[in-house]
């Protein structure tokens, strides 16, 4: 923007954005902080905020007493395997709607939007079943699946965007070349997409990390994830908001990492290309 | 990646190469939608149809293959008794599930509302220029990207009546005179939810409404100025209008989501009748109230609801979904 700003307005501004930003961040920051303090300084009143003896205990409780590792692991293996699963399909699915131009392209795509209408709950049950029979119920494979499938629509639509953007024509001259179709795309679209592909696996994995209705109803402990560790978090006897925020601080951390390199895809992504 | 070089095996012949080769292309396009669809299938299309069945019969969680056709007393249907009087039956005739209904709307009108006059603004703020543009930026991102189900751990810590924080922050500021219990309250529970999911989502409103701004050239506001309009016209009559196709789209996709709202409730507000919402309700009767044709009838509903929501809203608001326009 080409706007003449004065040093006093620009200092307004500065002051403004980290006054939101303070607002927006500091329950972040709050189970930051908590997540150091003893048990019974964090349910002080009034609160402390940085004058306490910093402590790891609660770090350690949650790793050592609660088997933290596993879930943690389990999200691990869930959110990028469901990923990796997921962009094998839709790739080539993406492919073929943006360069293979059929009349249906524009049903196909409503139809897949159609399937962010469909209640978890409704289809709860259907789902339940067939993992059922097939021996499947809290395995993290079948979360694997089902996740990929749940976010399937939209990796496909937001790669899809990505891929119409490339000329076709590049492609048009690797075929005049005698380039085949699977080098085609391995080997011409693929490079020439990298960050779209890139963006999309990152948001995959963000949704699967987050996504809390499937991992709650079809894992019980074997597959259980940090979401259903997390939303099961309490404690018979005494005081656990330390460790909660513990908990809480090492699940966010990785989603914050993948968070930080991919923010302007993530909007993308999540209004189906809509906002470049 | 290897070399390109590597990989060239052409053995179509050499008349007729550009229809084979078109022909192998359509080919390939439909071998390679085909595992997604058939996906989509399994998924999407097959359990929702099971499911709309199963609402039409009296299946039962125990009982899954027994289920007999019932029509739709699971909806509605009624009996005479011999006195003359008729007694309604059926979801629709429910108070628990419009009750529900209720809860979802006033959720997902007001959420969305607020997070979307939030997120304009803070993206207004955020358009200006000022030190540390990235990482405040990166910073109110984070809300959004993490789970739900942490967020709403720790909202239901910080808004504890006896603990929070929050309490603690209003006495301090002279806005309460007691602490409350915000989300143990059924008059606050409400506010609680919507409060959460707010935070929770304005930034990504935000973000979104920040991404319009910056298609905005700067030359118009250069223009406006110069010639002396008000800024508060610019915004309604310039920046809105141009914002307007991402903001529709993402409104769109909140809704969907806030319509279906679970998990924020599942475990801010577990059981309080103030904020159970379709999904809530229809779960609670298919898997632990054993009325499972009961609850498929009432998810089938929340489908039907959604869809005609977003068709209307397509239509009405003339959406440009992907894209396809501005191609």
């Amino acid at each position: 923007m080409a706007r003449v700003v004065t040093p006093a307005q620009k200092s307004i501004n500065t002051a403004a954005a980290w006054v939101v930003a303070l607002i927006i961040f500091f329950p972040i920051l709050w189970t930051f902080l908590t997540s150091f303090k003893p048990e019974e300084v964090a349910v002080a009143s009034p609160p402390v905020f940085v004058g306490f003896d910093w402590t790891m205990q609660n770090y350690h409780d949650v790793i050592a007493q609660r088997g933290y590792g596993s879930y943690f692991w389990n999200s691990v293996v869930i959110s990028v395997g469901s990923t990796v699963l997921g962009m094998i399909i839709a790739i080539p699915a993406a492919w073929a709607m943006a360069f293979v131009h059929g009349k249906r392209t524009k049903d196909l795509l409503m139809w897949m939007l159609s399937t962010k209408m469909m209640p978890a709950a409704g289809v709860l049950v259907p789902i339940y079943l067939m993992g059922k029979s097939l021996g499947l119920i809290d395995t993290r494979f079948m979360l694997m699946i089902v996740l990929m499938l749940m976010n399937l629509p939209i990796i496909v639509w937001m790669l899809y965007t990505y891929f119409r953007e490339i000329p076709g024509d590049i492609l048009e001259a690797a075929r005049m070349d005698g380039a085949n179709l699977m080098s085609e795309i391995l080997y011409v679209l693929t490079p020439m997409a990298i960050p779209g592909i890139a963006s999309t696996l990152l948001l995959n994995v963000i949704l699967a990390w987050n996504e809390s209705f499937w991992t709650l109803n079809l894992t019980t402990f074997q597959a259980a994830p940090l979401t259903k560790f997390i939303a099961g978090f309490s404690s018979p006897q005494g005081l656990f908001y330390g460790k909660l925020s513990a908990a809480s601080v090492m699940a966010i951390v990785p989603i914050m990492v993948i968070g930080w390199f991919s923010q302007k895809q993530l909007v993308r992504g999540l209004t189906f290309g809509a906002v470049k | 990646m290897t070399h390109p070089t590597t990989a060239v095996p052409v053995a179509a012949p050499k008349n007729g190469r550009e229809t084979s080769l078109e022909q192998q292309r359509l080919r390939a396009a439909f071998w390679f939608l085909a595992p997604m669809l058939l996906m989509l299938f399994c998924v999407a299309a097959w359990p929702l149809m099971r499911s709309i069945w199963f609402s039409f019969t009296d299946t039962s969680l125990t009982d899954l293959h027994g289920g007999k056709w019932v029509g739709f007393d699971n909806y509605l249907s009624y009996r005479q008794l011999s006195s003359g009087r008729v007694i309604w039956r059926g979801t629709l005739v429910d108070p628990a599930w419009w009750n529900a209904v209720w809860n979802t709307v006033k959720f997902a009108v007001v959420s969305v509302s607020l997070e979307t006059m939030f997120g304009l603004v803070v993206a207004l703020v955020l358009n200006a220029r000022f030190a540390g543009r990235g990482l405040v930026r990166a910073a109110i991102l984070i809300p959004w990207a993490i789970p739900t189900i942490v967020s709403a751990k720790m909202w239901g810590w910080m808004l504890n009546d006896q603990f929070g924080i929050i309490n603690d922050i209003l006495l301090n500021l002279g806005l309460i005179s007691e602490k409350i219990a915000w989300a143990a309250n059924l008059d606050t529970a409400m506010a609680a939810v919507i409060l959460v999911d707010v935070w929770k989502t304005t930034p990504f409103m935000a973000l979104l409404c920040l991404a319009g701004l910056q298609m905005v050239p700067g030359d118009i506001y250069e223009a406006a100025r110069i010639d002396g309009i008000h800024p508060v016209k610019v915004f309604f009559r310039v920046t809105l209008p141009l914002i307007r196709p991402a903001l529709m789209v993402a409104v769109i996709f909140r809704m969907l989501d806030a319509l279906r709202m679970f998990d924020l409730v599942y475990v801010l507000t577990p059981n309080s009748a103030a904020t159970k919402t379709m999904s809530i309700i229809s779960r609670e009767n298919l898997i632990e109230f054993d009325k499972f044709a009961y609850g498929s009838a009432q998810s089938s509903l929340l489908f039907a609801i959604i869809a005609i929501f977003v068709a209307l809203y397509i239509w009405l608001g003339k959406v440009d979904l992907g894209g396809e326009k501005s191609k």
